[in-house]
């Protein structure tokens, strides 16, 4: 017998349950503060790593900065002490993490430029781009996995092979395609640059989205799938047909309201990580963003810039996965009270 | 006039196989109470569901399932629908898996009325409410807002069966309504089914692998066998005078409490297993300390046998598990041949030496085999640790085991897939005695089993104790089997040992509450003077 048939057991009949209310009003809280502090930890482990990485590349970034030039050891000493590369590495860290705190995320060596202002310029693009991807990734996902789940036979094979076909294209091969048909064949939609904002912006980015979503809207749609075809299976779902509710209202409150839960998690992971993949695209369709930013310092040792965009992706990464982990249990009570048991 | 519910002829299958259902015909009237009895695998659920138009994708059909004069299996998808809301509702097996746990329990009271009647949100919680309190639950409104996972299996049912009679249907079909539920919470359930039925004048087709539930419960019964009613009339008739060999079986391998039949006889040799103040908290991850068994002690002398009754909660598994070291107690003492049992997980050397004393056999031999081992490599796997045997020495001795417990030579190299679950349940007792044990653990091992199947195994476990000597430590929630292999009862209520002593003595002469409580609950038939009660 497990501890949590014993709960179940020894919280069944009507007695302990005032015990029960005094939790329930308090444990959502303590599941919130648990969760934000693991938040802040993840965060200011992921800060060391990001800041320290730098001190495992081979190259001295003052150095790269004089463009092979050979200085004069004053003017290498006096540029070293410019960006404070002379201090101890904990005192830099030190600093860094402070200055981030305040806001100020050091200064590019590249750009001449506060860092703050360079990501400024490029961060919205990349993340218009981002989120009309994961506009793209969860209408089609879901909708693909719905639509398979529900047609048994033709269907199902139809959409999971058409899956398993988008899911394997490179998205620089699906970007050339996109464009090759809709740009140059078609002419519906723009093959260059990010337009000017409102729909001009969302037209321009149409094309890149799409190319930048496809391999995660097949991983969603098959999740959708999988996750719906389990709970179709599941008793409650029969019970509800018995009771003579129409199909539409069966699918949609007891199949995909249970299949949530594995698809949020899946999205929430893969949402964050389209930061990272948007480089490829960004490049491919000229939009200045910040994955080609990225790339971009990464060549040049602009560590500054690299810290600053690869905390920003962490720092993503990592409040997406919160703000889900945080969903999760409105969209399942079972989580907040410890018992999925089932 | 048609009836309520005619089945005529109705066949069910799937191309290419033989059908699953053949031929049935039953009938059940305004305000009948009516028994479908039958093992796993015999159709009864795939008939009760045909009432209700709810076939399996891609099966072929044919006959007649007439509801209020609607054939089903003809019907469109509307009519059935419109069936489905005014004429007939189901009540299922297991309450938590047919609730749906990620929403509340009023929405799943108030989600027809609201959706299909039209009723506003405010009017629906107040016949819901007003219909929980009729099945006997209390704090109806606050249940209205908590979640499944919240609620015991036995307020679950209840509220499974408001939802069924908020549609205040004709018909009401109960797939095994009370399986899933503790001896007492099912005698509820089963007045609760009794009272509504009879005040409201509904027809009832209940379904249920019990034949002592069935004739608690219900005037006329359909045994049905492989998809075939092999007989059918009055309950008493059929129980009391079965016509059909099969019936017979069936009634006769039911168990009973029979405290006559007793051939256990009562062993005063030295004790082989000893316990003194045993107890085991578990700590939740929130600091809640659960005691699982408090302050236990017996002894079992060797060749003895010793049941230990208890509903789920009680303890009884978790007492069980220490015995055989998969959990350590908290505090007390456990003495095995007179050896104390360290307070820690052991290490594996001695997990090795204690394998050969204590073997357990676990309740579902479908989840305890593993699916990739063919059973005889299994037993003869046990051969080779425990008695140092060779390859070819432990496979002999394994086929010669695997015969005795009635498992033949061309099943040797099967996989436990291939096997039913009364063959696999004889493997895992076939695993656990390679080890020659003194002590054998039973927890639940027949309770997954169909009647006649729970029967063979019983009566093998009967012939082994008494040929082998081995002692045995019976752990269920059935006195009727207990009744039947131990000489010595143990009554457990959440945790702690209510009452012990030989089990003629307890089942004839019980004397604490809880113990009376339990032999009460066993459900009687209609025709007995006693009444139904708990």
């Amino acid at each position: 017998m497990t501890a949590t048939d014993q709960v179940q057991a020894t919280t069944a009949p009507g007695t302990p349950t005032r015990q029960r209310d005094k939790r329930s009003a308090v444990q959502p809280a303590v599941y919130i503060v648990k969760k934000l502090l693991a938040l802040v930890l993840t965060l200011f482990v992921a800060s060391l790593a990001v800041f320290f990485s730098r001190f495992l590349v081979p190259g001295d970034p003052a150095r790269f900065l004089l463009r092979g030039r050979s200085p004069k050891p004053e003017a290498l000493e006096e540029i070293t002490r410019q960006f404070g590369l002379d201090k101890p590495a904990w005192e830099q860290y030190l600093n860094w993490l402070g200055g981030i705190l305040q806001g100020d995320w050091g200064r590019s060596l590249t750009y001449r430029q506060d860092v703050s202002d360079v990501l400024l310029g490029r961060l919205p693009t990349t993340l218009q781009l981002v989120a009309l991807a994961a506009v793209f990734i969860t209408v089609l996902g879901l909708f693909a996995g719905i639509a398979a789940s529900l047609n048994k036979g033709f269907g199902d094979r139809f959409i999971l092979i058409t899956l398993t076909a988008a899911g394997a294209v490179p998205p620089f091969v699906a970007a050339i395609a996109l464009v090759a048909l809709f740009s140059v064949g078609l002419g519906w939609f723009p093959s260059f640059g990010s337009g000017d904002g409102g729909w001009d912006r969302i037209w321009h980015l149409t094309l890149p989205a799409l190319a930048l979503g496809i391999t995660y809207i097949a991983m969603v749609a098959r999740v959708t799938r999988s996750s719906m075809n389990e709970q179709l299976l599941r008793e409650h779902v029969e019970v509800a047909t018995s009771r003579g509710l129409t199909r539409g209202s069966v699918v949609a409150r007891h199949v995909l309201r249970n299949a949530l839960g594995p698809i949020l998690t899946v999205s929430g992971v893969l949402v964050a990580g389209l930061l990272v993949s948007s480089a490829i695209i960004e490049r491919t369709f000229g939009l200045s963003g910040i994955g080609q930013l990225l790339v971009q310092s990464i060549d040049r040792l602009d560590f500054g810039v690299v810290q600053a965009i690869v905390m920003v992706v962490v720092a993503a990464f990592v409040l997406v996965n919160t703000v889900v982990d945080l969903i999760q249990p409105l969209i399942d009570p079972r989580i907040a009270a410890g018992t999925e048991s089932r | 006039m048609s009836q309520l519910l005619q089945i005529e002829n109705f066949t069910l299958g799937f191309p290419g196989r033989p059908p699953l259902l053949d031929s049935v015909s039953l009938h059940v009237n305004d305000g009948e109470a009516v028994a479908l009895v039958g093992e796993s695998g015999s159709g009864k659920s795939l008939t009760t569901r045909a009432a209700l138009g709810l076939l399996p994708d891609g099966s072929q059909s044919s006959g007649r399932v007439s509801v209020r004069g609607l054939d089903t299996l003809t019907a469109t998808g509307k009519q059935l629908m419109e069936l489905r809301r005014r004429h007939a509702s189901m009540i299922f097996q297991d309450p938590r898996a047919g609730i749906n746990p990620v929403r509340t329990v009023g929405d799943f009271l108030t989600e027809t009325l609201v959706r299909l009647d039209g009723l506003s949100r405010a009017e629906a919680t107040e016949r819901a409410v007003t219909q929980l309190e009729q099945v006997g639950l209390r704090r109806a409104k606050e249940l209205m807002e908590q979640h499944p996972h919240q609620l015991s299996g036995g307020m679950l049912q209840r509220v499974m069966i408001a939802a069924a009679l908020l549609n205040s249907p004709d018909l009401l079909l109960c797939d095994e309504p009370t399986t899933a539920l503790d001896v007492t919470t099912q005698a509820g359930i089963v007045r609760l089914l009794r009272d509504e039925q009879q005040s409201r004048g509904m027809g009832m087709l209940f379904i249920t692998h019990d034949l002592n539930l069935a004739a608690s419960l219900c005037e006329r019964v359909y045994v049905l066998r492989r998809g075939e009613v092999v007989e059918h009339g009055k309950t008493q008739t059929v129980f009391l005078t079965p016509e059909q060999d099969y019936t017979r079986q069936l009634v006769e391998a039911t168990p009973a409490i029979e405290v006559g039949g007793l051939a256990a006889p009562v062993v005063a040799g030295p004790p082989l297993l000893k316990i003194s103040g045993l107890s085991k908290t578990y700590q939740l991850p929130r600091g809640e300390i659960i005691t699982a068994l408090d302050d236990a002690g017996f002894s079992l002398p060797e060749g003895g046998s010793l049941g230990i009754v208890g509903e789920s909660g009680s303890g009884k598994s978790t007492l069980a598990r220490l015995v055989v070291a998969l959990e350590t107690a908290t505090s007390g003492e456990l003495l095995l041949r007179n050896l104390p049992r360290p307070n820690r997980a052991l290490k594996a050397s001695e997990r090795k030496v204690l394998a050969k004393d204590v073997q357990i056999v676990f309740q579902d031999p479908y989840l305890s085999l593993d699916p990739r081992i063919p059973v005889g490599n299994a037993v003869a796997d046990v051969f080779r640790l425990h008695q140092k045997q060779g390859r070819k020495e432990a496979k002999d001795s394994a086929r010669a085991l695997l015969g005795r417990v009635g498992i033949g030579q061309e099943r040797f190299d099967a996989r436990p897939r291939a096997l039913s679950g009364g063959q696999r349940q004889r493997v895992a007792l076939a695993k656990a005695l390679a080890a020659r044990p003194r002590l054998l653990v039973l927890d639940e091992a027949t309770s997954a089993l169909d009647v006649s199947v729970q029967a063979q195994v019983l009566e093998l476990v009967e012939e082994l104790r008494d040929q082998l000597g081995l002692t045995i430590l019976f752990v269920t929630h059935d006195l009727a089997v207990v009744s039947r292999l131990c000489s010595e009862l143990l009554v457990m209520h959440q945790g702690r040992i209510v009452e012990q002593g030989p089990t003629a003595r307890i089942l004839e002469d019980p004397g604490d509450d809880y113990t009376r409580n339990l032999i009460a609950s066993r459900p009687r038939p209609l025709w007995d003077a006693e009444p139904v009660t708990a």
